[in-house]
């Protein structure tokens, strides 16, 4: 169960709380794996500088992302233990979900030969795209509109 | 017509069969896989083996508790190996599967390396090191080998005895990634140290190279030679050589032009080996999607290479070694990851005729499983891996050919 957060007011905060109530340690059930969601897979390392770099427009992105079928998570690419999975993410500053290893085998997913390295997954979880190296927040939108995808919604407050 | 024993055409065919025999004997390479006691302990892992001149064998590796990580070493003697030896501890280490402890021996010592964290709260690391004198049989207290003084990445190192008891040590050096606009690139180091630690010379070997791949060292007989991968501005990934040759590196040089073009860093460096104006070079790439281990080999120290020879491919994450024999054959190893991984050693002739492949022992494609190592004494190779079927811990094999 996602962990309880004290409620805010506005609609920008409300949308933090709800992706907040999502992240990190949640683990998608096979269900969940079967969601009908497209999917941001991004591969990170605490001691890859270009993965660090990218964490805050993935966490921005995913915030973004909250209201659509197009979600953002994150494997720990040097497949620690949970725990300290969960450890190193909170470190990092990362605010998507970061699957166990339990889901990345459920949707089928290898590890890449390169870091960083960004997959998008259908929501049969076919691999539609290969983002390698560090990505902007345009690359990933490109990718998207490739797949006719177009799930930004305008910001507001 | 069964023919009797003796006669003409039966001894013929037993002379035949006996020949055919051992043609197959020697070209199947008979390779005796012996699994030997660690001395490591459970929670031990990044481990490598290395031989002196006289051709002790010297395994180092790292164990971690709760409070700190320990950098400890044994050495191989006719009676087992020796009670390990504690060469550094912390609790502020960077530790990595990809980039991790060496250990330098010769005649007149050793030397250790490992890495500490710059700064709390960052990723940046600084290379530690003590040396060992063997004339005052002691560890000198801890330095950092790197002068730059700037919060970076430093590390990838590689080591190895060079002249009148100086040690060669290269490594990655972020210095360059902290400033300008863009941010400058990896860069590649080299440096010379006395027993004793002291910085003899220093030198930039190139200006960009790619971010968190191993480096590898060794000596013709024309001097040093490093290997390591190369990025362009193009972001071309492939393997480059850098020569010492009186007092001067040489301008790098490909080993081969994959032309791998890749955004991001494969984590998967070089291995060069070196006997006499004997070299090996082997390599991981992955161009096209496509893994392959592939290697070079030269007989005038680096200078020029052969057309690549392919080891492996597709079935293959990298993690390669290379060493050569006392026979001048040379072996590979490198990680099988068809079906269950697999530690893999390849043998080759001077003149690259594949002689054989040994199954070292079953692992995993897991980045915890981290890099294998060799070395080699005479016709046997030393292989150290961390086995992570359960506890994590350190194993030792020997193979001889």
């Amino acid at each position: 169960m996602p962990r309880p957060r004290k409620l805010l007011v506005s609609q920008s905060l409300l949308v933090l709380i709800f992706v907040a109530m999502t992240t990190l340690s949640y683990p998608l059930t096979a269900a969940e794996a079967d969601d009908g969601n497209w999917r941001i897979v991004n591969y990170w390392s605490e001691w890859c500088a270009p993965c660090r770099v990218e964490i805050p427009m993935l966490n921005e992105l995913s915030v973004r992302l909250a209201n659509s079928n197009v979600m953002i998570v994150g494997v720990n690419f040097d497949e620690d233990p949970r725990e300290l999975t969960l450890e190193i993410a909170d470190e990092m500053g990362i605010e998507f979900t970061v699957l166990c290893q339990k889901t990345v085998d459920l949707l089928g997913m290898k590890p890449p030969d390169v870091l960083p390295t960004t997959y998008l997954l259908s929501p049969s979880n076919e691999v539609m795209a290969k983002l390698i190296g560090m990505q902007s927040e345009q690359d990933i939108i490109e990718a998207l509109t490739l797949q006719g995808l177009t799930p930004l919604t305008p910001f507001t407050d | 017509m069964i023919r009797p024993i003796g006669s003409p055409n039966a001894a013929l065919l037993v002379f035949l069969f006996a020949w055919s025999v051992s043609l197959a004997s020697g070209a199947a390479g008979q390779a005796r896989l012996e699994h030997l006691p660690s001395p490591a302990p459970s929670n031990s892992s990044l481990s490598r083996v290395v031989a002196n001149e006289s051709g002790e064998i010297y395994l180092s590796w790292v164990s971690q508790d709760t409070e700190q990580a320990t950098l400890a070493f044994s050495r191989l003697s006719s009676e087992g190996w020796d009670t390990p030896k504690v060469i550094s501890q912390g609790n502020n280490w960077f530790v990595n599967w990809a980039d991790f402890p060496a250990l330098s021996v010769d005649s007149s010592g050793m030397v250790a390396h490992w890495l500490q964290i710059s700064a709390q709260g960052t990723y940046d690391y600084d290379i530690r090191a003590r040396f060992y004198p063997q004339d005052k049989a002691s560890w000198t207290e801890a330095q950092t080998i790197h002068t730059d003084g700037i919060s970076a990445e430093h590390g990838f190192v590689s080591m190895l005895p060079f002249d009148s008891g100086t040690t060669l040590i290269t490594w990655l050096d972020g210095r360059e990634t902290k400033h300008g606009d863009p941010l400058g690139a990896m860069t590649l180091r080299a440096g010379i140290f006395d027993k004793s630690g002291a910085n003899v010379k220093e030198w930039e070997l190139d200006h960009r190279v790619c971010d968190c791949c191993q480096t590898s060292s060794a000596i013709t007989e024309k001097g040093p030679i490093v290997v390591y991968r190369d990025r362009s501005a193009e972001e071309v990934r492939d393997i480059y050589v850098t020569r010492l040759v009186e007092g001067v590196w040489t301008v790098p040089q490909p080993i081969h032009n994959d032309n791998w073009e890749i955004a991001g860093c494969p984590v998967n460096g070089p291995s060069v080996a070196a006997m006499k104006e004997r070299v090996a070079v082997a390599w991981f790439s992955a161009k096209d999607d496509t893994p392959k281990i592939q290697l070079v080999m030269s007989s005038d120290s680096g200078m020029s290479f052969s057309d690549p020879i392919v080891v492996e491919s597709p079935n293959t994450n990298g993690r390669v070694g290379a060493v050569i024999l006392e026979s001048s054959e040379i072996v590979v190893s490198w990680m099988d990851t068809t079906d269950e991984a697999k530690i893999m050693l390849s043998r080759y002739d001077i003149k690259g005729e594949f002689l054989g492949s040994t199954e070292v022992a079953s692992s995993s494609a897991s980045r915890r499983s981290g890099f294998p190592i060799i070395d080699a004494v005479g016709n046997s190779v030393y292989v150290t891996w961390t086995d992570i079927s359960t506890t994590p811990q350190v194993k030792v094999a020997r193979i001889d050919y």
